[in-house]
């Protein structure tokens, strides 16, 4: 029974989906950028294709990752110190990994040149935020606080 | 519709929804830690020491021999830190005790048993 209404269960879902949408975003963006750079039509396409799968996976990742989270941090959504930081990074990255899922669902090949580099631009900015909050996850874990 | 104008009305879209789940997400943690909050404040207010659940007097009884020397006798914080509000996991609290941090805190591994552990997070949980 502990092992469902305990901690553990909730530790080891963040540990296990908490990465994914770290990992999924960077490669996402990375993809992107390439398939921006990459003249031939098929490969970049590819490339586009790879970013959009790859960002839609870390944006799932994020649901379960968001859920556990809260449920360790005893539905906290601010906090203190680590957990704080954590905070002021996670909310924003979560929100823009939504919104950028949804953009790319809607407007899928329908995209301008202005468009694309707009997206790209929020694509590494969510890379970054979704990046920081897990340093700051690690600092809560393993800082001396 | 032109292609710039598709593309920002789905920008809008996006953003809407985005905030719709995110803002509904922290407005539901709100709720629950706010109930939580509820009842821990009814429970301090209907009890007293002598109610304390063995467990929990326990943890308390180990704490004031093992750790108000660093973190007060009301576990305030003095030369170690404040332990009320603790955001980290039981599991993780144990493991702090047991191997302590290096240069910061001792060790308690060889000198607490599982079970005192166990009391020694109740008492932290219970703190207001």
């Amino acid at each position: 029974m502990k092992l469902f209404l305990g901690a553990n269960i909730w530790e080891m879902m963040h540990g296990g989906s908490t990465h994914l949408p770290i990992a999924l975003m960077l490669v996402s963006a990375v993809f992107d950028a390439f398939g921006g750079v990459i003249r031939s039509d098929r490969v970049k396409d590819r490339f586009h294709a790879a970013g959009l799968f790859t960002l839609m996976a870390g944006t799932l990742g994020a649901f379960p990752a968001v859920l556990s989270g809260l449920i360790l941090a005893r539905w906290e959504i601010g906090g203190t110190g680590a957990l704080f930081w954590h905070h002021v990074f996670l909310w924003p990255a979560f929100a823009l990994l939504i919104a950028l899922s949804i953009w790319r669902l809607v407007v899928r090949g329908r995209r301008s040149r202005t468009g694309f580099l707009i997206y790209l631009l929020a694509a590494f900015a969510a890379a970054f935020l979704v990046s920081a909050a897990g340093f700051w996850g690690g600092e809560i874990l393993l800082g001396g606080s | 519709m032109k292609r710039g104008l598709f593309e920002f009305v789905a920008g809008v879209l996006a953003l809407v929804v985005a905030a719709v789940v995110v803002g509904g997400t922290l407005g539901s943690a709100g709720l629950v830690r706010a109930a939580i909050e509820k009842a821990r404040s009814e429970s301090a207010i209907s009890g007293n020491a002598s109610q304390l659940s063995p467990i929990v007097a326990h943890g308390q009884k180990l704490f004031a021999v093992n750790c108000s020397h660093c973190h007060a006798d009301d576990a305030t914080g003095d030369e170690g830190p404040d332990l009320h509000g603790l955001t980290k996991s039981d599991e993780r609290i144990k493991t702090i005790v047991t191997n302590g941090i290096k240069g910061e805190m001792p060790a308690f591994g060889k000198k607490l048993q599982e079970a005192d552990k166990e009391a020694l997070v109740e008492f932290l949980r219970s703190l207001k």
